[in-house]
């Protein structure tokens, strides 16, 4: 039986690379680049999983002021150095207009968060920083009370500034159920998908908020038409400075490409 | 009593043609749909997307110019939005089924 639906679009792409027709994008890495040691043995660890794409903070939008927000610009350096040794694309958040072209300078991927989505000011900001760049891109994370036609605004306030390789991704909603920390909407993806060309990955480490449905999530992900995911690992979970509970260990990242492979290939995609 | 059965007579008649008016607006409404239905056939043979919010942002205003009343602005839009949107999603939901 043909699995794929005439609906689902497994064409999509970014012309920068990242997301690629008939595949299957995984980004992984920490939450935050906390030292150089510990960002080095978790990007091998991305790498040595087969992933070309790595995450880590470097400014961190913490729900209280006095939890650690990140090591800032020096965070910003080791990230450069680490992904540009071992040859990955790195992917960060920036949470200010005025840090753009400082982020750039470190990283293609600029990740806007979900408590920025209806920043207007900084959607321009990287929309026109990144226009015209061959290899800048931007994952526009869903605010956690935002409606997918609020998202798709967003990321009109991005494209409309200039800004080309816009990826959106799903990290769930707020809802009244308390046994995760937000639900993945996994329907907004399709919605998503239907409705325009962009591509849409999902976050399934901060909408769970728990490692043990990671992997599941991911496996669903695939299914709901996704075209990548972004997870959270990181070599050492019980010493993570943030998000400790959700981060996938090293070894859990290795078997990620083949657990996924067969539901990828169900969707005719290749994970990469 | 005289008068009451002057009242109902009336409603009655006026009932009549805001039938008369949900019927027209029902067959509008599906023509409506009909020509976005040929818009979105175009759509699909280019590969363009079916979202596209400047295209209603100008539906909408064109909707609100030529509103003369009584209903509010802010609700003709509401109303119109919600076509829009419906009228969409039916498109969308046809694709997926249709072959």
């Amino acid at each position: 039986m043909d699995l794929i639906q005439s609906g689902v679009k497994t064409n999509v792409k970014t012309s920068n690379g990242m997301i690629r027709p008939n595949t299957f994008r995984v980004i992984a890495g920490p939450c935050t680049v906390e030292s150089y040691d510990q960002f080095v043995a978790s990007a091998k660890a991305v790498k040595g999983a087969g992933f070309e794409y790595v995450r880590g903070g470097a400014f961190k939008p913490r729900t209280s002021p006095y939890s650690f927000q990140g090591l800032g610009e020096e965070g910003l350096r080791i990230l450069s150095e680490v992904s540009g040794d071992l040859g990955l694309r790195a992917v960060t958040e920036v949470l200010d207009p005025q840090d753009v072209e400082l982020v750039m300078e470190h990283a293609p991927i600029l990740q806007i968060g979900a408590r920025n989505m209806a920043n207007f000011a900084l959607l321009k900001a990287v929309g026109s920083a990144i226009a015209g760049s061959a290899e800048h891109g931007v994952i526009l994370k869903r605010g956690f009370a935002a409606t997918v036609e609020e998202w798709l605004l967003a990321a009109e306030y991005v494209t409309s500034a200039g800004g080309d390789n816009v990826v959106l991704c799903e990290r769930g909603i707020r809802t009244f159920e308390t046994s995760t920390r937000f639900t993945l909407d996994l329907s907004a993806v399709i919605v998503a998908k239907r409705l325009t060309d962009l591509p849409v990955i999902v976050d399934p480490s901060h909408a769970a908020g728990r490692r043990d449905l990671v992997v599941p999530l991911s496996k669903a992900s695939v299914a709901a038409e996704a075209d990548g995911l972004m997870v959270e690992s990181h070599h050492e979970p019980q010493e993570a400075l943030c998000d400790a509970e959700q981060a996938l260990p090293a070894e859990a990242l290795v078997g990620l490409r083949e657990t996924l492979q067969p539901f990828a290939s169900a969707m005719g995609r290749e994970v990469v | 009593m005289e008068h009451g059965a002057e009242m109902e007579g009336r409603v009655r008649e006026l009932r009549a043609r805001v039938d008369e008016v949900d019927r027209e607006l029902v067959r509008v409404l599906n023509e409506r749909a009909r020509i976005v239905q040929e818009i979105m056939a175009i759509k699909a043979e280019v590969g363009a997307p079916v979202y596209d919010p400047r295209r209603e942002e100008e539906i909408l205003r064109g909707v609100v110019e030529q509103n003369e009343g009584p209903i509010y602005d802010a609700s003709m839009r509401d109303i119109f939005e919600l076509i829009l949107h419906r009228i969409r999603d039916l498109e969308i939901q046809r694709g997926e089924f249709s072959r």
